[in-house]
């Protein structure tokens, strides 16, 4: 079968991306989706330990399934507040949106 | 699909090599659509690049025997998440402004350090040992296990979930209303 090491592999590289994006996006819904891609990565993570090195209850499929339900609400508060800030600002891009700076 | 392993396993080729290639096909893909919604330029195609990544990642859930985390992803991110941010993309940017610069400049020293990182963890993840539980693994969780499990011995996680999404849309409903004039 696939050794456990290359769905890790998998779960590194696909958290790099989201790093990546997370660190150089200039719109705030494109640093959402790379939060979205590092929570997926960690994700992975916690379903290959269940399976390989996991015993028999499940936890790691717990909370994966714990993981998606608070990424959902927090994806839903934060997308809340883009279209707040957009009504007041018109924008979206996270260099222009210095309201609580100055 | 398993008559098609049947056909492919009457010519000669083991089922054991179509699952490893279809694995790695799969994982490359979705690879290259997690790169492409970090650096695509429409706004818009990155939420479908999104949509394509999470379903590649619930594909890696049915290789790791976890089919009911397949569908659940499926049906919460595709379904619902990538839904939201189709709308909320639709209601702030003009999709048909292409030449926006999406990324900042931060971008060369970015991609430094998410790399010497990405090395780091592949090294770390090939030199470790893996060590073998302690209990024999169980082999396939089905979902009544599942279930069962997080109703007796995880419940009160369960609860706190459904608190926390209970706040979330009491949250999203008051920080997205409208101002009344």
């Amino acid at each position: 079968m696939i050794p456990e090491s290359h769905f890790l592999i998998l779960g590194a590289i696909l958290f790099s991306i989201g790093l990546f994006g997370a660190l150089t996006q200039r719109s705030i819904i494109g640093i959402l989706m790379s939060i979205e891609l590092i929570l997926n990565a960690a994700c992975i993570n916690f379903v290959v330990f269940d399976k390989f090195l996991g015993n028999s209850d499940g936890l790691g499929q717990i909370f994966v399934l714990l993981v998606i339900a608070i990424a959902a609400a927090t994806l839903v508060v934060g997308l809340a507040l883009v279209i707040a800030v957009y009504r007041s600002s018109k924008t979206v891009s996270a260099e222009d949106i210095n309201l609580m700076k100055w | 699909m398993s008559g098609l392993i049947q056909q492919l396993n009457n010519i000669g080729i083991p089922q054991e090599n179509i699952i490893k290639v279809t694995f790695y096909l799969i994982a490359a893909v979705t690879c290259f659509f997690a790169l492409r919604i970090v650096i695509s330029r429409n706004v818009f195609h990155r939420a479908l690049f999104l949509a394509l990544t999470l379903i590649g990642v619930a594909c890696v859930y049915l290789y790791l025997g976890a089919e009911y985390l397949a569908v659940m992803q499926i049906l919460i991110y595709v379904g619902a998440i990538v839904a939201l941010f189709v709308f909320v993309i639709m209601l702030t940017t003009k999709i048909q402004n292409r030449a926006i610069r999406q990324l900042n400049s931060q971008v060369l020293i970015s991609v430094v350090v998410t790399s010497a990182l990405l090395c780091l963890l592949i090294s770390i993840i090939r030199t470790s040992p893996w060590h073998k539980p302690v209990l024999p693994p169980a082999g396939l969780l089905n979902i009544s296990q599942l279930g069962r499990s997080l109703a007796l011995n995880y419940v009160l996680p369960f609860e706190v979930v459904s608190l926390i999404l209970l706040a979330a849309l009491v949250g999203a409903i008051a920080i997205g209303k409208a101002k009344k004039e």
